[in-house]
C-alpha cells in the first residue's frame, strides 16, 4: 500500500474514504466432509427436534392413551424387530407399489397423450381443460363407493383410484411446457417448413421435459398415498400397507400401524426421488434448475 | 434503383437460385406491400423496395415501425395483406433477436438442426457443420452446450446454423442488440467477412445508425407506424470494410444525414 499514490484530498472526498482496505484471501473450496456437514447437520438437527417434541407430547399423555404414540423401543420390539413382521411389511409394500405404479403408469401414458392432443387442437384444449379441473376438484374418496359398485373389489378399482389422484398434474404440466417454447424457435422450424410432428419431436417435447418431470414428481409422490387410501376401502383380497393399517387398528397393534406409516412415507419419498433423479439425469446438462438439489 | 450498385456489392455476389424469375433480376422485391394485423393496426403501408443480389441493405426506423414485420413478411413468417413480395424462400437464412439455440443440443447439433429439417444425409451434415463452425471461429467448442457460451458465441452458432444451408438471402432481425459494443463490432466485421466470402444478399434490421452504415451498401429509413420507406441512402464505401472507417469524416457525415432523416421519421 505504501508505494501507491493516494490522491490529494480535494475536499470532495471525506478522509475516511481514502483508507486502505485489506484484501481477503480466496477461501479454499469446502472439503467433502465440510459439505456433508453443511448438508446433513440441519436435517439431522431438525429430526432430533421432532423426536424430542414427539417424546414430550407423549409424556404429557395420560397412561391409558399412550398407545396412540408408541415409543421407539416399542416400535422396534413389536414391529421392526420381528423378522416375520418385516417380511409381511415388505410383501405388503410390493402389493401397494404394484397398485401405485400401475395407476401412475396409466396416468402418465393417458396424461401425455391428452397433453399432446390438447396442444395440437385448441378446441380440444378448450373442451377438455375445464373438465380436468372439475375432475381434480371431485373428492375422489367420495366416489369410491361408486367405483366399488361398478368395478368390484379387485386390483383394477384401486388402480383407477390411483389414476384419478395422479392424473391432473401430467397433462397440465405437459401442456404448460409445450406451450412455453420460445416463439422464435417455432419460427425457425416454420421457416424450414417443418411439419407439426417434427416440430413437436425436435423442439416442443424436449423443451417441455423438465416441466413434465416436475409433474411426474408431484404425481409420483401422490401415487403411494392414493394406493394406501384406496386399500382402506377394499379390505378383501391380498392387501397392502393400507390393509395393514386397518388390521393394526382392529388388533390394537399401534406399533405395527406406525411401522406401516413409516414404510408408506419411505415408498412415497422413494418414488419422488426416483423422478427427481431421472429428471436430473436427463436434463441437468442443459436445464439449470434440474441440476440443483431439490 | 439497384442497377448502379455494382461498385458497392460484394465481389462474389450471386443471384438467387432462380433469380431470373424475379422482376428486374432482383433478389427481393416489395411491391406496394401492406400489412394489417388482425386487430386492425396497420404494420406496413405501401412499402416499395427492390434489393439486388449481392446487396447488403440495412433497415433503420423508429421503434415499432414495422422493421421486423418487413422481414417476417419477406420470409413468409407472417402473410402480408396487400401488394406483392418476390423472394426465393428456398435458400433463406434468418437470425432472430436472440440466438434461438436449442439448449439441449451441443453446438455441433445446433448447427446441424436446419440441415436435419431439410433431410441432409448425416455425413454431409457433419461435414458442413464442422466447416461453418470453423468459419465463425468456434472450432473446439463443438461439444459445448449453449448455456456455457457467451452471448456473442451463441450468436456465432446461430449464424453458422443459417450459413449451413448456404443461403442466397440472409435476413438479420436486430441480431446484436443485446450484445456489448466490442462484441457487437467484432460480429459486424464477421458478418461482413461472411457476406464477402459467401456472397449472399443481406437485409439487416438494426437500431444503430453507425452499425447500419458500417455494414451496408444501402441504408433504408422507415417512417413511424404504419411503416413505409421514407429515405434510401447509398453507402459509397467498398467492401471489405476496416474498423477505422467508423472514425472517418465521410462516415460520420453519412451517419448524420441518416440520423436527421430518422429524426424526421419519428416526428412524422
Amino acid at each position: 500500500m505504501s508505494d501507491t499514490q493516494i490522491p490529494a484530498d480535494t475536499g470532495k472526498h471525506r478522509r475516511a474514504n481514502i483508507e486502505s482496505h485489506e484484501a481477503t484471501p480466496v477461501a479454499p473450496p469446502p472439503s467433502v466432509t465440510r459439505r456433508l456437514v453443511t448438508n446433513l447437520v440441519p436435517p439431522i438437527l431438525a429430526g432430533i427436534l421432532v423426536i424430542l417434541a414427539y417424546a414430550w407430547v407423549r409424556s404429557g399423555l395420560p397412561p391409558h392413551r399412550q398407545f396412540l404414540m408408541p415409543s421407539g423401543t416399542g416400535i422396534w420390539e413389536l414391529a421392526f424387530g420381528i423378522p416375520d413382521f418385516v417380511l409381511e411389511l415388505l410383501r405388503r409394500s410390493v402389493t401397494t407399489m404394484a397398485i401405485a405404479v400401475t395407476g401412475l403408469g396409466l396416468s402418465i401414458s393417458f396424461g401425455c397423450v391428452m397433453g399432446i392432443v390438447m396442444f395440437r387442437f385448441l378446441f380440444l384444449e378448450k373442451a377438455i381443460f375445464p373438465y380436468l379441473v372439475v375432475l381434480q376438484s371431485v373428492p375422489v374418496l367420495a366416489i369410491v363407493p361408486l367405483i366399488q359398485s361398478a368395478l368390484g373389489f379387485g386390483f383394477m378399482p384401486k388402480v383407477l383410484i390411483v389414476a384419478l389422484f395422479t392424473f391432473f398434474a401430467v397433462p397440465t404440466t405437459l401442456l404448460l411446457g409445450l406451450k412455453s417454447v420460445d416463439r422464435n424457435i417455432l419460427n425457425l422450424f416454420k421457416l424450414q417448413n417443418a411439419s407439426w410432428w417434427v416440430t413437436l419431436r425436435k423442439a416442443c417435447l424436449p423443451f417441455a421435459g423438465p416441466t413434465l418431470f416436475a409433474g411426474f414428481s408431484i404425481s409420483g409422490s401422490l401415487a403411494v398415498i392414493a394406493a394406501i387410501t384406496s386399500e382402506l376401502f377394499f379390505l378383501s383380497g391380498e392387501g397392502g400397507l393400507g390393509q395393514l393399517l386397518m388390521n393394526a387398528k382392529i388388533d390394537f397393534k399401534y406399533e405395527q400401524m406406525y411401522a406401516a406409516l413409516i414404510m408408506a412415507s419411505v415408498l412415497s419419498i422413494a418414488v419422488y426421488l426416483f423422478f427427481k433423479w431421472l429428471g436430473n439425469r436427463l436434463f441437468s446438462h442443459w436445464h439449470e434448475a434440474s441440476g440443483k438439489q431439490q | 434503383m439497384s442497377a448502379d450498385s455494382t461498385s458497392t456489392t460484394a465481389p462474389e455476389g450471386r443471384a438467387a437460385a432462380d433469380g431470373a424469375s424475379l422482376p428486374g433480376g432482383n433478389a427481393i422485391v416489395f411491391d406496394h406491400v401492406s400489412m394489417t394485423f388482425p386487430d386492425g393496426t396497420e404494420g406496413l403501408s405501401d412499402v416499395n423496395l427492390a434489393i439486388a443480389p449481392g446487396e447488403f441493405v440495412s433497415i433503420v426506423g423508429p421503434s415499432g415501425c414495422g422493421k421486423s414485420t418487413l422481414l417476417k413478411v419477406a420470409s413468409g413468417l407472417v402473410t402480408h395483406t396487400g401488394g406483392k413480395v418476390w423472394v426465393d424462400r428456398d435458400q433463406l437464412g434468418y437470425t432472430f433477436q436472440d440466438a434461438t439455440l436449442l439448449p439441449w443440443r451441443k453446438v455441433q447439433d445446433n448447427v446441424e438442426l436446419l440441415m436435419e429439417l431439410r433431410d441432409f444425409p448425416a455425413e454431409e451434415r457433419r461435414r458442413i457443420a464442422a466447416e461453418k463452425i470453423e468459419l465463425v471461429g468456434l472450432k473446439g467448442f463443438e461439444n459445448h452446450y449453449p448455456q456455457r457460451l457467451s452471448g456473442g458465441m451463441k450468436m456465432r452458432v446461430s449464424l453458422a446454423r443459417s450459413l449451413a444451408l448456404n443461403p442466397a438471402v440472409f435476413m438479420f432481425d436486430e441480431p446484436f442488440g443485446a450484445l456489448d459494443e466490442i462484441t457487437r463490432e467484432r460480429l459486424n466485421d464477421e458478418v461482413i467477412d461472411l457476406f464477402v466470402r459467401e456472397g449472399f444478399t443481406g437485409i439487416f434490421v438494426t437500431h444503430s445508425i453507425p452499425e447500419a452504415v458500417y455494414m451496408s451498401s444501402k441504408v433504408v429509413v422507415m417512417s413511424r407506424r404504419p411503416g413505409r420507406i421514407q429515405d434510401i441512402f447509398e453507402v459509397p464505401f467498398a467492401y471489405p470494410r476496416a474498423p477505422e472507417m467508423r472514425y472517418q469524416a465521410d462516415f460520420s457525415e453519412l451517419c448524420g444525414e441518416i440520423s436527421l432523416s430518422l429524426r424526421k421519421a419519428i416526428e412524422g
